[in-house]
């Protein structure tokens, strides 16, 4: 218990300087020494009182030795006045120095020796430092002070039961024993049990005594001696001055007292627009309200009373949604019309409009919704365009296509059921027909005029017709055309599409006399597209990984797949009639691509949920597509790629 | 590379503050705050993109234009609002405290705020002030007429009548009134002051009660702000027509309800009251002659010559209106405002003004009120045309002459005939020059601008004449003067009907064959050229009416509707299908605003004819009602006849 060998310590220093100070009285009888060594001690003390530097009342040594520890200062002190025996100064047989001993303090009948004679005197330190050692310290001359012998667990327990003083004592780390308990410590202990007040002696509720205060106790200390001037008992003269201008002023009636400054007066009014108004423009007045219509008469004609239904309507919608706030009402005379139970929320709607409500200055539109719509020229004015069905052609199952003859004179269409016809135009007869296997896809004339055919598209083939009837330049020329004599080389890579032509032996009306095969899964050829020249042409079928996009050339017998992948759904195609260009269509986007160098030129997005047709005009800068929602884009190709003008069919 | 340009530094942004942000930088409670936006006439904004003025937040609130809230971070009204807000604290501290003399001159040094820069603030020139008083005028007459209670305090209400009868006494006496109507809600009345319509709403005479959900604070801070707007008014209005404003007012008149009576207009050149400004021409030529004065004199002689050509009414009215034009247009010369240059009587404005209008169109009558009419409505009317009215004490004091005065002509009655028997000769006498008139005559007349025949109004007929907004209907509204040519010349009927009366019962059975003759005709001829939907249905309720006979008029109406239907449809197939071509050359913006405005057109055509369809109805209905008694006229006639027989 380190605190408490400390506090014992503490104890019987301030024993000592009570008896200094005690002393100090009896010998020089001044204050001021005892208060500077009570300075001195300040560290050491119970720091009850400042240090008090100012009051130098003492040697120079005193303050030098004041940093030096307690012991030292107070043996200085006792030293200076002679209350203890001199010090002996003798070698110090361990260190070899001088050092002063002290003789032996016999202990009086009141010196408090329970704490006095404890031998080790390593101080305040933490004593587990000693842990590992034998010794716990060092006695008052410098040699060790040995642990003392304890025994184990089982001897300590066994002290305890014999010792009856045991359970009031308590471990001392400093003499590494078993202390017992002075009964003023057991005391303070009890009481702190109890949350009492740990000095028995300390009544908290004691009297107040009154020292300084209370009848009789005054002190009387006037803070000048002098006399009273004269002045404090002569009236002012200018004060007076000032009183009696303002007492003339009163009497006068140029001061009204208590006259009200603010409260109470009425506005007054004058010319206010009399002086030039300032150059800021005014601000917008507010919207004045609607004036009165006839159906707020008193005596309204009688169309404009509501119906039962109506008056019935207009109760059942809240106040806001009403087209107007009232109801009419007719009265047979002036006397009879009420007082209008709404006037003052009407009022004060109106009010809350002018300082609530956000305006916005609107430009009032006053034109005839006609002029909106743009005038286009009448169809009428269009004509001559046919306006009447000259023939019916009629097939036996779905009619899927049709196309015509570059010189206008042939139709030819096929139908679901694979029969293909062809129809002379002027006459409106069926001139042949021809019968394939499947459906029939896609038909298209050849546009050359030298040459006369047409292709058919069905399951993964297309086939070349000749129709009959041809002169005989026409019909060598398209023989030359579909089976030349010497084939063209063909190209070194395997294609997966197949050109044949049957022996000329064979050759009737009937067959085809060129066979694209396209390969096999490609489906059905849904859509077939000419260059202009006649030489290209460009098939869609449903099927097949390259977008079922084939370039087929007739003069070379070659065909060839433009696109590795395409994006989407392939719809149509077209070619640019002038430019290497060639348009696919798929289900929302048109993508342009320039075939010589292998690129994509442009997008176009046309915005339709899916196209339906395309084409182009024979200039090549104009672009139209349709789509199944009713939508029509006209793309300018030099401008942007987005529609020069859409129309919509409401 | 332009700066880059910090988000929320410039636009919208910066343009636009909420409510919330405002009342924060004027360190204002909201209560104070909607104070000053009613008193400085701040009203919140719209911006074009709410997201972008409000930090893109979408959040309902108000916003204003930081530049109002700025200004008014210097406004003096701010300032003693906050000062009342000490004072408030130093009042409440004082007479928690018990201090009743520091209370008592706290209340009397208490701050209050004038007004005066704002009303020369939102209204720089005069003219803008007179366009804007409507509203202030509407507040005015109402206030005037409610009962006092701890909120409206009775010196407030006191003052409100006044500044009513101020502005009463001002249009009487410059003959300003133009227009009134009679509504369910209340009397409407327009004036033209410095060539500005002024329309105001005056309450009939009945007890107002203020509902709960409303703001009395509101209306109390409008109503600051309107007295000391038409207080400057008033003064600039008098003072410019020469007389002394405020008016005096006689005490003892007003304890006895003389109303607008107990005030007194007084000429600024002469001390002595002078109510009627006749013989001022006199007075007036003796002194020094200024631009004004001459003016004055110029008007005063207008009025003077219509006041005494009484016989010639029609013949002074255009004269009287020219000397008004000229008048307005000296006291504005204004060189820097553009805005007074507009406000110049204008050739539109000429032409708007009624053709004839005739503000001493009572002049050579002389009316006595009833005691069931409204005195204050009447006595305005009446005098603001330049005629002569009495009242029964009943109704007020002031009454100029009483009830058996020999000079009046006209009695504003508004209740049914009752017999009386013990009339003595004298009264019958005096009855029979009186003309008994019911109360919608007056306001008609001023309407129509001219004196109405007053059978029609005579005092217990039951069914008087429509009476119709004299401001008009909307463009392309529906007329219900054009709908029949005989609502339209109401006095040549009448008189066709006082010719009708004298005629016996047969003649009045041959008159009425005769139209039905002529209405079948009509009818047929109607079918004929019935052209749309709506006018041959018109047609055919029409030819019902007048009780054509049945086959001839289904045969015809086949025949009408064939035709009609064949030419409609091919009509509209060619004409809506080349419409429909053009429509998809149009943009979506310009189709939508195309669509709104058809939408609001078919809306507005929708109901004129749906009322004219109904007048139809309501004739068809009135006409098999009089076929009715008409037959069962006949039948007790024939019946008679064979009895006698």
């Amino acid at each position: 218990m380190a605190a408490d060998g400390r506090s014992s310590k503490k104890r019987k220093q301030s024993q000592t300087e009570d008896d200094t100070a005690g002393t100090f009285k009896n010998a020089v009888d001044m204050e001021m020494l005892s208060e500077e060594e009570d300075g001195a001690n300040v560290e050491s003390d119970d720091g009850e009182y400042e240090e008090f530097p100012g009051i130098d009342g003492d040697t120079d040594e005193d303050d030098k030795e004041v940093d030096e520890d307690e012991e030292e200062s107070e043996d200085t002190d006792l030293e200076d006045h002679h209350v203890f025996p001199q010090a002996k100064t003798i070698v110090s047989d361990i260190t070899g120095q001088q050092k002063r001993v002290f003789p032996e303090i016999e202990p009086d009948y009141d010196s408090d020796s329970s704490t006095e004679d404890g031998p080790n005197r390593v101080g305040n330190i933490p004593m587990h430092w000693y842990d590992d050692l034998p010794h716990v310290g060092y006695d008052m001359n410098g040699k060790k002070v040995l642990k003392p012998a304890r025994g184990d667990e089982l001897d300590k327990f066994l002290e305890t039961v014999e010792d009856p003083a045991a359970w009031t004592s308590a471990f001392d780390k400093n003499t590494q024993s078993d202390k017992p308990l002075t009964n003023e410590e057991l005391e303070l202990i009890k009481r702190l049990y109890e949350n009492e007040v740990p000095d028995a002696e300390y009544d908290p509720y004691e009297p107040t005594v009154e020292w300084f205060t209370g009848k009789g106790k005054e002190e009387v200390m006037p803070l000048s001696a002098a006399p009273e001037p004269k002045r404090r008992w002569i009236p002012s003269k200018w004060e007076k001055k000032k009183v009696m201008k303002i007492v003339r002023a009163i009497r006068q009636g140029r001061i009204v007292p208590h006259k009200p400054k603010t409260a109470s007066t009425q506005p007054q009014f004058y010319a206010i627009w009399s002086d030039t108004p300032s150059e800021h423009a005014p601000p917008i007045p507010a919207p004045k309200p609607a004036l009165p219509t006839n159906a707020e008469s008193y005596n309204p004609p009688e169309e404009y009373l509501p119906t039962p239904e109506e008056r019935k309507k207009w109760e059942e919608t809240d106040p806001e949604d009403r087209d107007r706030d009232y109801l009419p009402h007719k009265y047979s005379s002036l006397r009879l019309v009420p007082g209008y139970d709404r006037f003052i929320k009407d009022r004060f709607n109106r009010q809350l409009d002018l300082y609530m409500a956000p305006r916005v200055q609107r430009v009032k539109l006053n034109i005839d919704p006609e002029s909106l719509i743009p005038k286009l020229p009448s169809p009428s004015s269009l004509k001559p365009f046919p306006t009447y069905k000259s023939l019916r052609f009629s097939h036996s199952g779905l009619a899927r296509c049709v196309s015509i003859s570059p010189d206008g004179a042939w139709v030819v269409s096929g139908d679901e059921k694979g029969m293909v016809a062809l129809w002379e135009v002027n006459v409106g007869r069926e001139v042949k027909r021809w019968r394939f296997g499947g459906k029939i896809g896609a038909l298209q004339w050849c546009p050359r005029t030298d040459t006369s055919y047409f292709v058919v598209g069905v399951e993964e083939t297309i086939h070349c017709l000749v129709p009959p009837h041809l002169s005989p330049a026409v019909y060598q020329a398209t023989q030359e055309t579909l089976a030349p004599a010497h084939l063209p080389p063909s190209s070194e890579s395997a294609s997966p599409v197949k050109w044949t032509t049957p022996a000329s032996n064979t050759w009737t009306d009937e067959t085809p006399l060129l066979t694209i095969r396209l390969p096999p899964g490609s489906g059905l050829p849904n859509h077939i597209a000419w260059h202009r020249k006649g030489d290209y042409m460009a098939s869609v079928s449903s099927g097949g990984n390259q977008g079922g996009v084939w370039i087929h050339q007739i003069s070379k017998r070659h065909s060839q797949a433009p696109f590795k992948k395409v994006k989407g759904n392939v719809q149509l195609v077209q070619f640019h009639p002038l430019k290497p260009h060639f348009f696919v269509a798929t289900q929302q986007y048109v993508r342009m691509y320039n075939l010589s160098e292998q690129k994509l030129i442009k997008t176009l997005m046309p915005g339709i949920k899916w196209i339906s047709s395309m084409d182009i005009h024979p200039s090549g800068d104009h672009l139209i597509v349709g789509g199944y929602d009713r939508k029509l884009c006209w793309f300018d190709l030099e401008l942007s790629d987005k529609p020069y003008k859409v129309l919509r069919y409401v | 590379m332009g700066r880059l340009r910090q988000k929320g530094k410039a636009g919208a942004a910066k343009a636009y503050v909420t409510r919330t942000a405002a009342i924060k930088k004027l360190q204002c409670s909201l209560a104070d705050f909607r104070r000053l936006c009613i008193l400085k006439g701040i009203f919140p904004r719209e911006p074009r993109s709410r997201k972008k003025a409000n930090k893109g937040s979408s959040a309902p609130t108000s916003f204003y234009y930081a530049k109002d809230i700025a200004y008014l971070a210097h406004e003096p009204v701010l300032r003693k609002l906050r000062e009342h807000k000490a004072f408030a604290k130093k009042l409440s501290r004082a007479l928690g405290r018990g201090e009743w003399s520091d209370a008592k001159s706290l209340e009397e040094n208490k701050p209050v705020y004038k007004l005066d820069h704002i009303v020369k603030e939102r209204y720089p020139t005069f003219i803008d002030a007179v366009r804007d008083i409507d509203d202030a005028l509407c507040m005015i007459f109402l206030f005037a007429s409610l009962p006092s209670n701890t909120r409206v305090p009775p010196t407030l209400v006191e003052n409100c009548a006044r500044l009513a009868a101020e502005w009463q006494l001002y249009v009487m006496h410059s003959r300003s009134l133009r227009k009134a109507f009679l509504s369910i809600k209340g009397v409407y009345y327009q004036a033209e002051v410095m060539d500005q319509p002024v329309t105001w709403l005056v309450p009939y005479q009945f007890t107002q009660n203020i509902p709960a959900d409303v703001d009395v604070r509101v209306m109390l801070t409008f109503l600051e702000l309107y007295q000391t707007l038409l207080g400057f008014v008033f003064f600039k209005l008098y003072t410019d027509a020469g007389l002394v404003y405020p008016p005096p007012l006689d005490a003892k008149k007003d304890e006895g309800a003389a109303g607008i009576g107990a005030f007194a207009i007084q000429d600024t050149t002469r001390p002595t009251t002078k109510p009627l400004p006749k013989t001022k021409v006199v007075e007036i030529e003796g002194r020094q002659v200024t631009g004004k004065d001459v003016h004055k004199t110029i008007k005063s002689l207008a009025a003077s010559t219509t006041a005494d050509s009484n016989a010639d009414v029609d013949m002074a009215g255009p004269e009287s209106t020219s000397a008004n034009d000229e008048e307005d247009f000296v006291p504005q010369p204004s060189k820097s405002d553009p805005q007074s240059v507009a406000s110049l009587p204008t050739l539109h404005s000429l032409q708007s003004l009624p053709p004839t209008l005739n503000t001493s169109l009572f002049a050579p009558y002389t009316f006595f009120l009833s005691r069931e009419t409204s005195r204050p409505i009447f006595e305005f009317l009446v005098r603001s045309f330049g005629g002569r009215i009495g009242w029964p004490a009943s109704s007020g004091s002031g009454s100029p002459f009483d009830e058996n005065d020999d000079s009046i002509t006209h009695v504003i009655i508004d209740r049914p005939v009752v017999d009386r028997p013990d009339e003595t000769p004298e009264e019958r006498e005096r009855k029979s020059r009186r003309k008994y008139i019911q109360p919608q005559w007056i306001v008609d007349c001023i309407n129509a601008g001219k004196i109405l025949v007053e059978g029609p109004y005579a005092q217990g007929v039951s069914e008087l004449p429509p009476h119709l907004s004299p401001f008009g209907e909307q463009e392309g509204a529906y007329d219900p003067t054009a709908q029949g040519g005989e609502d339209a010349d109401m006095e040549d009927e009448e008189e066709e009907e006082e010719v009708e009366m004298d005629e016996d019962g047969d003649g009045d059975d041959g008159e009425q064959e005769e139209d039905e003759e002529d209405a079948s005709a009509n009818a047929l001829k109607a079918i004929a050229e019935a052209t749309d939907e709506a006018s041959l249905r018109t047609a055919e309720l029409a030819a019902e009416a007048a009780g054509l006979d049945s086959t001839a008029f289904e045969k015809e109406v086949g025949k009408a509707r064939r035709k009609f239907k064949k030419a409609a449809k091919e009509k509209s197939t060619v004409k809506d299908k080349e419409k429909d071509m053009n429509k998809m050359m149009m943009s979506n913006k310009q189709r939508k605003l195309y669509e709104k405005m058809k939408y609001s057109q078919n809306k507005r055509s929708d109901e004129v004819r749906f009322l004219s369809i109904r007048v139809v109805h309501i004739l068809i209905l009135s006409e098999m009602q009089r076929a009715n008694l008409q037959a069962k006229k006949r039948d007790i006639q024939k019946q008679k006849a064979k009895s006698k027989s």
